[in-house]
């Protein structure tokens, strides 16, 4: 065997900066997920299906919603569509769950971590590859609505830009959520599918009991268990929609307070992985 | 120089340029050596600087080190070529550069066409590479290297130390082999640290650490050395077999005891001088005195 150094002149160019480092895990990660079929499949019919409810709920509404006014409150109705629920669920299990959890499954964690970034790098990095995607779903067909709403003269492009932006908001919120449970349950786990399980847990686990119990017990303060009814509450106030079950500020709080700690619980869970072990 | 490191307990050692050899059993402290010059963990007390700066910066540090982990850590399904590239771009090369060197420190340890093939797909000594490839992409100065030649057939060792050996010899690069394969350390190193229990329990050149005692000669025989070293001893000697060589105290007569006794037994004397050591030897030797509390 022969060998050769290699030939290039040493630190020709000086390294870039942390936010480049980060870039280049969310740029690779979103590829190597457009490769997997299941990731690529769900984003398509989730984007697909989300979006195609939203437009037709305009194009028939007539028919679907004959006594839905035409003002703000009229964008709640996609907002609240289960149909997005089970979508973000499913982009967060298919794809989320498998972010952290195959890195400490492969010790591929080492890697990384052993490289010129940070634990809190590494993870915006997982976050930004989960987020964008969850957005297609949870933001994009509530955007989507208002604007062609406006484009067949429904409504003035006032209502329209003010519902989207409001659109923006509670799809964030509702992204945010996923995104950073997803994340925990991921780094809690070897196995992506204990951590998938583990996000349609949250979501019907709490979700179903919670609507259920709270309609036999009479009890509405039961929702709040449940991430999806904290978001509906927000989405209600945001949209004006009269009639809410829930006080939405504490709702909003609920899912800031999960985010918060989701996150904070990943950090520290980054922190305690040994990734040089002997 | 390229840093102090103090670390575990009680460890405080310049360390040079050059090949580094860090051995130990386990539970001796080389782990959270290593996790102290990678930056990954700060000491509770003391402090240590590594390349100059001090461990606490962390990326810094890591922006000028390779490290190359002792277990398997690679993306199965990405390929040799895109795995090295990625990590390089991690690491803050631009993508052309990653690219570019990706190549090149692949050609360096020895994969070729493979390098498109998945890794999922690649044998234990192709893996090795990757990890040794993934190390070199952003040119660190130094490289820390865990056990490269885990799970490698004989060829593949004798591939993985030329390898590190090249790199150990090229100007401007400093590794640090963490193995518990003496002998890969005693042919890499020229500078060994010896951990027990947290303890550093030697440091130094190897050349001057592995010489013994004047006072004791080292003598390989052809023949029965167990006779050899028995009629030493009754010829009233502090004489021992060990491995291939004979060693005994120096003492009056001790040089033509030898001479007749090799000629009593038929046996023909090839090397009569200083004892030397292997480092397997003096690592024994070391831990023993240290468990018996002999220092």
């Amino acid at each position: 065997m022969s060998i050769s150094l290699p030939t290039y002149t040493r630190r020709e160019m000086p390294l870039l900066g942390r936010s480049r480092r980060i870039r280049a895990i969310i740029t690779t990660g979103l590829r190597r997920e457009f490769k997997r079929p299941a990731a690529l499949i769900e984003t398509v019919i989730g984007v697909a299906v989300t979006v195609i409810l939203s437009v037709a709920l305009i194009l028939f509404r007539q028919i679907i919603l004959p006594r839905q006014a035409l003002d703000l409150t009229f964008f709640f109705i996609p907002a609240s569509n289960s149909v997005i629920l089970f979508f973000v669920t499913l982009m967060a299990s298919v794809v989320g769950s498998a972010l952290i959890a195959d890195d400490l499954q492969s010790m591929a964690l080492t890697l990384y971590l052993s490289r010129p970034i940070t634990q809190a790098d590494y993870l915006i990095g997982k976050a930004a590859i989960l987020a964008p995607l969850i957005t297609m779903i949870a933001v994009l067909p509530l955007v989507l609505t208002p604007i062609v709403a406006a484009f067949l003269g429904l409504f003035s492009w006032t209502l329209a830009l003010q519902a989207a932006g409001l659109a923006v908001g509670i799809g964030l919120l509702l992204t945010a959520f996923y995104a950073s449970v997803t994340l925990l349950l991921s780094s809690l786990t070897r196995r992506k599918s204990y951590a998938a399980a583990g996000v349609f847990a949250i979501t019907f686990g709490l979700t179903v009991p919670a609507d259920i119990l709270a309609d036999r017990l009479s009890i509405p303060a039961l929702q709040y268990i449940s991430p999806w009814d904290n978001y509906l509450a927000v989405a209600r106030a945001a949209f004006g929609v009269a009639g809410n079950p829930l006080d939405w500020t504490l709702s909003l709080a609920i899912l800031l307070v999960a985010i918060v700690v989701a996150s904070l619980l990943t950090y520290l869970r980054m922190k305690g992985v040994e990734v040089v072990s002997g | 120089m390229f840093g102090e490191v103090r670390a575990v307990d009680d460890l405080s050692v310049t360390i040079p340029d050059g090949a580094i050899g860090l051995v130990g059993p386990n539970g001796a402290g080389k782990t959270t050596l290593l996790r102290l010059l990678l930056g990954l963990v700060a000491p509770t007390a003391g402090r240590a600087k590594v390349l100059g700066r001090n461990i606490e910066e962390g990326v810094p540090i890591r922006e000028r080190i390779g490290y190359m982990p002792e277990h398997d850590c690679l993306i199965p399904e990405m390929t040799g070529v895109g795995l090295v590239t990625y990590m390089g771009r991690v690491s803050g090369l631009d993508t052309n550069t990653a690219i570019s060197r990706s190549h090149d420190v692949l050609q360096f340890v020895g994969v070729e066409e493979e390098r498109y093939r998945k890794i999922a797909e690649y044998s234990t000594g192709m893996k090795q590479k990757i990890k040794l490839a993934q190390s070199m992409v952003h040119d660190p100065e130094l490289y820390i290297f865990d056990e490269p030649t885990t799970g490698l057939d004989p060829r593949g060792r004798t591939e993985m130390l030329d390898l590190v050996r090249a790199i150990a010899n090229s100007p401007g690069r400093n590794v640090i082999l963490s193995s518990h394969l003496l002998p890969d350390v005693e042919t890499i190193c020229k500078y060994v640290i010896i951990l027990d229990g947290g303890h550093q329990i030697a440091a130094g050149e190897l050349r001057e650490l592995l010489v013994g005692t004047a006072d004791r000669l080292r003598i390989d025989i052809r023949g029965d050395r167990e006779a050899f070293a028995l009629r030493l001893k009754e010829a009233g000697y502090d004489a021992t077999a060990a491995g291939s060589s004979v060693h005994v105290a120096r003492g009056p007569g001790v040089e033509s005891a030898i001479f007749q006794i090799a000629k009593g037994l038929g046996a023909e004397v090839r090397y009569m001088g200083r004892e030397i050591r292997s480092l397997e030897e003096f690592f024994i030797e070391l831990v023993q005195r240290n468990e018996s509390g002999g220092g």
